[in-house]
């Protein structure tokens, strides 16, 4: 086996128990000792995010799933501990690894530090169980426990109507999962009866076999699509997105724009196309029409916004709208695209939602009428939010361009009037966000704006890393792409070879896609 | 019947043959039964004090033959079957005095402080959890009446038991009249099912009805609606449900603790024994009369839970719609008996750890609050973060997150349902998918209560737990805990053997 | 027993006939009597009673909760001798086991009664 080299140390459970810790260690910590939480909770980070760049580089561009860690779990019902990557959640994992120490670092609780960096960290270790389960029981599990620290954080150090945002993003997502649950034990049951076999909840037995009927896919699909449409979200579930993203506080709305949405558009990918291939393809023209409404409608509404970091909540909107369009592309390109659009749009509206806390922390309000002419008292802060919105808007050169580039290119050989609705969305990002910057930024400084103090050393230290990676990724996309191709050209072979009606749209692009067949285990 | 009488004719009678290692926990409860009443009787007033640790002892001593039972294995069969000690019943007999246990520990400082009746209480108790106990065995119609009443009438006494309140002494009396009209409707249809079975014995009314196909229909379909009816009542499916509410919240709060977890899992357990030993043979005629009774209870219970201002009886309308959660594998009861029956006693023993553990929380917390008002558990986390992380996860626990044990609960239930592939199961599963996001919200106001707002009345000096409670709530915590991570402890645990109609 | 519905139906039928032979009776029984006997109407013959307490009052009158502590006690022996009645009649049958049975059965009511006689129910206050 090629993996064994870097299979020998289970570094998944690692970076899931390693939060878990830490959020334990925090826990056992005297509320006396105010000064250690923090060091605490970033040390721990930061060691997840040093050994998810660790597996990064272990990683190797076939693919198969590596890293892979097998345990069962509750054994008479098939459940195992099973834990894997490829291609398509490496990127989250790290993302995840980046993340997670930015939040901490980039902003502090207004009180009790103490849950507050606790459930941070258990946020943290679920959201890369999430990423990492293969085991349709171990995503539901880590999928449900995402919710509670995330609610906590936003019912607690938010803003506003924190508690009416936290309860209405706790039940909107808890709406979909009781669904999800339902279509979980559907599918295990269903395959057993299929296959005669023992029952298993394993996504590559379920998606290599492939044995569930037909109408029933069509059923189970719909249960997994409304709850990760919520998630993602898709615009007519969409709602609860703008309150939570408003209300949460920085770091809040940093992890939910950066790791929470994806983990609906990566749900989208892992239990649309690679276990119910021909469900997706059939139920696709509604998962496009959904995208590219959410992509315009998420833009033309951000265009109104009066709050900042509402604006930006909108365009969390478009741009998954961009993500799901992509994969339901059904080409490589496409699904190449929607995963990079998925990563930088967590560097890119992370590092947003960042600036704009920064904002709020100096002038007290978000309301784009109070603010203008902040680039003359900040002019830092106003080089780095351009640089930040620019790649937002999708300027060649910035990580925002290669992954909308993707879904574009590939939604024009997939579902081409689709694509030709979307790519408005396009202009509308430039026209909210410029607009959006000229009124803030622009203009001329009046009372409080004139002395608005730049941003910090620390802080900028803080979004440094999210800058450099925003160049870096934009002019240099190939190290992901290299890594991601196998795996998402194993997966659209997979869902060309179970699906009726469909051939990979370009076969001529999929040249590979036998060598990735002979791969064995897709998706 | 003419069986019966040749029995007692001269000469024909044998002793029966006692088990008495099988009979042993009834016996250790008897007994502690006697040795509390006869404590009260001779030191009178100074026996208050030693009152709980006796009960606690003895309950304890209950525990010990079970575990030697379990470690015996095999199935042990009394009185011509009428009394059988198989795995299944020792589980539900350590599920019941456990939670008595547990209650014990609630009751302790509540009674003593209350000024109430304090010998009198334990020995109610005890003999509620006797019958109990025996309900679990009994595979027989007069022994689970006989069980069903022995747990109910001492239920009546404790709900209204603070005796000066005139809304205990209403939950008292309405639970009372409720019970015994359930009681009576159970005992007309048990008489039918008697007249059309020929016999009182679950296995062979069993196969008589199997015998009689579906000749007959009207009196057999009477005779089950009736019988099911009758423990609805006991289980609080809707729509025989009214009583729980007002008794659950007039009653002392750890006699709610009782009435809600063990009087609601011994009608469970009854509906267990009738409906797996006996209408199986039936699933036309009981089936849909699970799927209305899990439906609406799931629903209604939720929807009213939604509005209540109350935590007790928040917790009493969550209670109604657990039990349809609890009733909903009865949906598929007749394409998949074994595991549906699991399925319910995996929810029965997950529900007692959690919904005890919430009510340990709620008496702890009303301790200083003195009241049940979801407002006055605001800023909870700030004085006592303790309990305030204790109730969030127990909670979470009956919303279904994991890795807390309600979503193994769930779980199983959702598994059973769809894998009977029935357009009733799938039914069943939507509807109960739906009520579990309902559910999520008012369980949510009181964590919210707890952890974003203010004490109201800006009061937030720490409240001094007793022992007790906290080791009520250590041992709920720890029970949701386990079975959350470690589920596949309990399903080795309930995987009981498939039990032929003849046994 | 071909048909065990109709079988079961049929053994009510003898119920159906004695309760409507019952009504029969009585009614028969009222009628001869307002046939053959003579009628005169008093006030006096109005009252609810025609011996013993003159009723006067509330019809919800209540009553000193000392009876009803009494009718229990009362209660509590009458079901024992319905037991053991029975028992007395087959005491050969049973033999030693019955007996025990029978001493256990009474030990506990036993138990009842030293109970309300230690907690003072047995006397009159």
């Amino acid at each position: 086996m090629l993996a064994a080299t870097s299979s020998q140390f289970p570094v998944i459970p690692a970076m899931i128990l390693l939060p878990f810790a830490g959020a334990a260690l925090i826990g056992l910590l005297p509320r006396s000792r105010g000064d250690l939480f923090r060091p605490v909770a970033l040390l721990t980070a930061v060691a997840t995010g040093v050994l998810s760049v660790w597996m990064l580089v272990g990683f190797e561009d076939v693919a198969r799933f590596q890293f892979q860690v097998n345990q069962p779990w509750i054994s008479d019902l098939g459940i195992s501990l099973h834990l894997g990557v490829n291609g398509i959640s490496l990127f989250l994992i790290v993302l995840t690894g980046l993340m997670f120490p930015v939040a901490i670092l980039g902003s502090t609780p207004s009180h009790d530090p103490k849950p507050y960096y606790a459930w941070l960290l258990v946020l943290m270790g679920a959201s890369v169980g999430v990423f990492a389960a293969m085991d349709l029981v171990v995503f539901f599990v880590f999928f449900e426990l995402v919710l509670v620290p995330m609610y906590f954080l936003i019912g607690l150090w938010g803003h506003g109507r924190r508690v009416y945002a936290a309860t209405k993003f706790f039940l909107y997502t808890m709406a979909g999962s009781a669904l999800m649950l339902v279509g979980i034990v559907a599918t295990g049951i269903l395959h057993q009866r299929g296959t005669g076999g023992p029952l298993t909840f394993d996504m590559v037995a379920i998606a290599r076999d492939q044995v569930i009927s037909r109408p029933a896919t069509l059923w189970i699909f719909g249960a997994f699509a409304v709850a990760l449409a919520i998630k993602v979200p898709l615009v007519p579930l969409h709602t609860w997105l703008p309150d939570a993203h408003t209300e949460a506080p920085t770091a809040g709305s940093v992890i939910l724009a950066a790791i929470m949405l994806k983990l609906g558009t990566y749900g989208l990918i892992r239990f649309g196309l690679y276990l119910f291939p021909d469900a997706a393809v059939t139920l696709r023209p509604v998962l496009l029409t959904l995208a590219v409404l959410g992509i315009t409608y998420g833009a033309v509404v951000a265009t109104m916004q009066k709050d900042l970091k509402r604006l930006v909540a909108y365009s969390s909107v478009a741009h998954m709208g961009f993500c799901v369009l992509g994969i339901f592309s059904l080409t490589v390109q496409g699904i190449e695209g929607s995963v990079l659009v998925m990563v930088n749009h967590g560097i890119t509206t992370g590092a947003l939602f960042l600036l704009v806390g920064y904002i709020y922390e100096r002038r007290h309000t978000r309301l784009i009428s109070d603010l203008s002419g902040l680039q003359k008292s900040a002019p830092i802060m106003a080089a780095c939010f351009t640089l930040v919105m620019l790649a937002s808007v999708g300027l060649p050169g910035l990580n925002g361009f290669p992954g909308e580039f993707l879904s574009l290119l590939g939604a024009f050989e997939g579902a081409r009037w689709w694509g030709v609705v979307a790519v408005t969305g396009v202009i509308l990002a430039a026209l909210y966000l410029l607009w959006a910057y000229q009124r803030t930024f622009h203009g001329p400084a009046t009372g409080e704006n004139a002395r608005m103090k730049d941003l910090r050393p620390g802080e900028l230290m803080v979004l440094a890393p999210l800058l450099v990676l925003i160049v870096f990724l934009g002019l240099y996309p190939a190290p992901m792409l290299e890594r991601m191709e196998p795996s998402v050209k194993a997966l659209v072979a997979h869902v060309d070879r179970n699906s009726d009606g469909f051939t990979a749209v370009e076969r001529r692009y999929v040249g590979p896609a036998e060598a990735a067949e002979r791969e064995g285990e897709g998706g | 019947m003419t069986a019966l009488l040749a029995q007692l004719a001269p000469g024909n009678f044998r002793a029966p043959t006692l088990d008495f290692h099988a009979l042993a926990p009834e016996i250790v409860l008897l007994v502690t039964l006697v040795v509390l009443v006869l404590l009260d009787s001779i030191k009178l007033e100074r026996a208050r004090a030693s009152m709980p640790a006796v009960t606690n002892i003895g309950l304890l001593a209950a525990l010990i033959p079970l575990v030697t039972l379990a470690a015996d294995g095999g199935t042990r069969v009394m009185f011509g079957g009428s009394y059988v000690v198989d795995p299944m019943s020792l589980v539900l007999k350590a599920l019941f005095i456990v939670s008595a246990y547990v209650v014990v520990l609630l009751s302790t400082n509540y009674v003593a402080e209350g000024d109430y009746w304090e010998s009198e209480y334990y020995v109610l108790l005890v003999s509620s959890v006797l019958g109990m106990v025996v309900m679990a065995s009994s595979r027989d119609l007069i022994g689970i009446f006989v069980a069903l009443e022995l747990l109910s009438i001492p239920a009546y006494m404790l709900a209204a038991w603070r005796k000066g309140d005139v809304r205990s002494n209403e939950a008292g009396l309405k639970y009372y009249l409720m019970g015994v009209f359930a009681s009576a409707i159970l005992l007309y249809g048990m008489s039918l099912v008697f007249g059309v079975g020929g016999s009182t014995r679950l296995v062979d009314i069993g196969l008589r009805l199997e015998e009689i196909g579906t000749e007959g229909v009207p009196v057999v379909t009477l005779a089950l609606v009736f019988v099911l009816i009758g423990f609805a009542f006991k289980v609080s499916a809707v729509p025989f449900h009214v009583w729980a509410p007002d008794t659950y919240e007039g009653a002392p709060t750890p006699v709610t603790a009782f009435l809600a977890v063990a009087s609601k899992a011994a009608g469970f357990v009854a509906l267990i024994q009738i409906v797996y030993f006996c209408f199986i043979v039936r699933p036309d005629i009981i089936q849909p009369i699970f799927f209305v009774l899990a439906v609406l209870s799931m629903t209604v219970g939720n929807l009213i839970a939604l509005r209540q201002t109350n935590v007790v009886r928040m917790l009493a309308y969550s209670g109604i719609a657990q039990a349809g959660f609890m009733l909903a594998p009865f949906v598929v009861a007749g394409e998949l008996p074994v595991q549906s029956r699991q399925a319910v006693v995996i929810y029965l023993v997950i529900y007692a750890a959690m919904n005890l553990g919430a009510f340990a929380v709620v008496i702890a917390i009303a301790r200083k609050t003195g009241s049940g008002e979801i407002e006055s558990f605001g800023g909870l986390f700030q004085y006592m973060p303790g309990m305030a992380v204790a109730l969030t996860l127990f909670l979470a626990s009956l919303i279904g997150i994991p890795p807390l044990g309600g979503w193994y609960a769930k779980f199983s239930v959702f598994k059973v349902l769809v894998e009977a592939q029935t357009g009733l199961g799938w039914a069943t599963a939507i509807v109960m998918a739906v009520n579990t996001a309902i559910a999520a919200y008012y369980y949510l106001r009181v964590a919210r209560a707890m952890w974003f707002d203010d004490a109201p009345d800006g009061d937030t000096t720490p409240v001094k737990v007793p022992a007790g409670l906290t080791a009520a709530v250590t041992l709920a915590l720890v029970a949701t805990l386990v079975f959350g991570v470690l589920p596949g402890l309990l399903s080795d645990l309930t995987s009981f053997q498939p039990l032929a109609l003849g046994g | 027993m071909s048909n065990p519905l109709s079988a079961f139906l049929r053994d009510y039928l003898t119920v159906g006939i004695f309760a409507s032979l019952a009504f029969v009776l009585v009614g028969l029984l009222l009628f001869i009597s307002w046939l053959v006997r003579p009628d005169r109407r008093q006030a006096q013959k109005y009252i609810a009673y025609e011996s013993g307490v003159d009723p006067v009052g509330d019809m919800w009158s209540q009553s000193q909760v000392r009876y009803y502590i009494f009718a229990l006690l009362f209660v509590m022996f009458d079901v024992e001798a319905v037991f053991i009645f029975p028992w007395a009649t087959q005491l050969e049958v049973f033999g030693f086991f019955g007996l025990i049975e029978m001493t256990i059965f009474i030990v506990i009511l036993l138990l009842g009664l030293v109970y309300a006689w230690r907690k003072g129910v047995l006397r009159w206050v």
